[in-house]
């Protein structure tokens, strides 16, 4: 059995002048849920795509589960589910017919009392016609086909694009029982709490490299995070910016915002010495996230794009 | 494959139907008035010699207008090639870069299907549909035996052959073109005003012995067209189907190299001199 489900090596592609990849390297053991983060256009859905061999890289090295997929992509593509980030469907066909069509692609070896179990935890209706589907319903059929048929690899661009957060959670139920089953998640995301909730270690794209690769937490804690404090009464804050990394935003009255960089510790040591009747924290978007690391690590901010 | 090419042309199942019956009706149409066409005799002659010379011979045959090769070469096979043309076209471009524009590929090919699996079983599907089209045409055709015209089912089948082939060479040029131009529709297009402008340069041809070297050239320079009826031209036919074959080919070597596209990655765009190039970089 194959320990590695993803090897990839000094990966690198262009679309004329555009370098979308510049020498990805990513390993990814079986067994484990990987998320995929870096802003629009940082090269994750490239990368993916390289995987399936749907688009060639220029140079660099691809092992799934040690098959070249320039080399057998039939055979990748059998150890595969994919979901993709910019997803068409045949509009005039329903979502059974579909589904029918896919399982016929892998040889009729799709349980389909699973895809029915499938739909129905997904509330969708596999007898309606894709041109009369939401967004979302679409991006249910999308699901399903990537799950159907149990593959102990999964390759998820944005898996839960336009659903309502109960599906969400749905969706990362199926996933963790796809995980729990033996199979292999890597999957991208905009969405700083999927990756929290679902990702046992993320890899940070940008500009077409791999700039980091850590445990979801590890993420979340370089990052800025703004507090905002009541104290009982108005108070004297100049000690509070003393603490090394701690900004202070604003003060209004006995309300006084600040912002931390780094760990928490000095803070609330200095909190200690005040009368504090609340305190609420400010979870840090992706985008902060992204700024913070790059800052951390000294390099140019990137151009973060609207998330899709 | 099996699969994929039976999910093809159930896709193309509309088409077929809707061009079957249209082509159908006509055929059936021009059968009814066989009869009538030829009874007409001296008339008929007459009638032909009041026409200008020159366009007589633009439209080629049609002073064999009272035998059942020259009816059905005037009155159908002549210029089926570009109507039915224009279904090969679009069948033939959209089957895989008409799908890439869709977006509808990307998931497909991410299925174990081999490219060349798909490539050849949508080529086939394509093949196939339009054989259907020209079945359903030749039975419309069948009912002008019972009423006069003295062929058999077999000789009237024969010309159906020639304008396969004819489709073939449209549909894989195109399906060529689809997958090195930018859009699919492009492709058909262009595909379908090559034949038409062929057909045009055989009726020049026809007025003019000096453009016969040009036809030499082109598909339609080894059409039999209705005179097929006769027999078949077997080199010609082979020649058409041998071309269409190294389009198909070609085709295929395209698909097996190519990057499948999605919204957001660069697409084709004319090649750039030095000089854009360099004034575009320094924009």
């Amino acid at each position: 059995m194959e320990t590695m489900a993803l090897v990839v090596e000094g990966l690198t592609k262009s679309y004329g002048d555009v370098r979308a990849l510049r020498g990805v390297d990513l390993e990814v053991r079986a067994g484990e849920i990987v998320g995929f983060l870096g802003p629009n256009g940082a090269g994750k859905t490239t990368t993916i795509r390289c995987l399936l061999d749907l688009i060639r890289p220029d140079s660099g090295s691809i092992r799934v589960f040690g098959i070249d997929p320039q080399a057998d992509p039939v055979a990748v593509c059998q150890q595969v589910g994919y979901l993709p980030g910019e997803l068409a469907l045949e509009p005039n066909q329903t979502a059974a017919e579909i589904l029918r069509y896919f399982s016929r692609l892998r040889g009729n070896r799709v349980d389909w009392a699973f895809v029915r179990t499938l739909a129905h935890r997904l509330e969708l209706d596999l007898n309606l016609t894709i041109k009369n589907m939401s967004k979302g319903n679409k991006q249910k059929v999308a699901v399903v086909q990537a799950l159907m048929a149990r593959p102990p690899l999964l390759l998820l661009d944005e898996p839960t694009s336009g659903l309502d957060p109960l599906m969400q959670q749905e969706v990362y139920r199926l996933i963790k029982e796809a995980q729990a089953g033996g199979a292999t998640v890597f999957f991208s995301s905009h969405i700083i709490a999927e990756v929290e909730t679902i990702a046992e270690r993320v890899a940070i794209i940008r500009q077409g490299v791999i700039v980091e690769e850590a445990e979801p937490e590890a993420l979340v804690n370089i990052a800025v995070r703004r507090l905002r404090v009541r104290f009982q009464e108005p108070v004297e804050v100049q000690p509070l910016a003393a603490v090394p990394g701690v900004t202070i935003l604003s003060q209004d009255d006995s309300v006084v915002t600040v912002q931390v960089a780094g760990e928490m510790d000095g803070l609330v040591k200095a909190l200690a010495a005040y009368p504090v009747s609340d305190l609420e924290t400010e979870r840090p978007s992706l985008e902060e996230i992204f700024l913070s690391y790059y800052e951390a690590t000294g390099d140019e901010q990137p151009q973060i794009e609207e998330a899709v | 494959m099996w699969a994929e090419f039976l999910y093809h042309l159930r896709r193309l199942r509309g088409r077929i139907i809707g061009w079957g019956i249209g082509i159908g009706l006509y055929g059936l149409m021009m059968a009814w008035f066989y009869d009538a066409v030829t009874g007409m005799g001296a008339e008929l002659g007459a009638l032909l010699a009041s026409y200008p010379q020159e366009m007589l011979a633009f439209f080629g045959n049609v002073q064999l207008m009272n035998t059942p090769a020259g009816y059905l070469d005037t009155y159908y096979f002549s210029y089926m090639t570009m109507i039915v043309g224009i279904l090969a076209a679009s069948a033939a471009a959209g089957m895989v870069a008409g799908d890439e524009e869709r977006g509808v590929l990307d998931l497909v090919l991410a299925h174990p299907i081999s490219r060349t699996a798909l490539f050849w079983a949508r080529l086939l599907a394509v093949v196939a549909a339009l054989a259907l089209v020209l079945l359903i045409s030749w039975l419309s055709w069948l009912p002008a035996i019972p009423w006069g015209m003295e062929i058999t089912a077999l000789e009237l089948l024969r010309p159906f052959l020639p304008l396969l082939a004819v489709l073939l060479f449209i549909g894989t040029l195109a399906l060529l073109l689809s997958l090195v131009l930018p859009s699919s529709r492009l492709a058909a297009t262009l595909a379908a005003a090559a034949i038409v402008a062929n057909f045009l340069l055989v009726g020049l041809a026809n007025m003019n012995d000096d453009l016969q070297p040009v036809l030499d050239w082109t598909p339609l320079g080894y059409y039999q067209g209705g005179l097929a009826v006769n027999g078949l031209e077997w080199s010609w036919l082979l020649s058409l189907l041998g071309v269409s074959l190294l389009f198909a080919l070609l085709a295929w070597l395209l698909f097996q190299r190519r990057d499948i596209r999605v919204g957001g990655e660069r697409s084709w765009r004319m090649p750039r001199s030095g000089r854009r190039r360099e004034a575009a970089s320094e924009t």
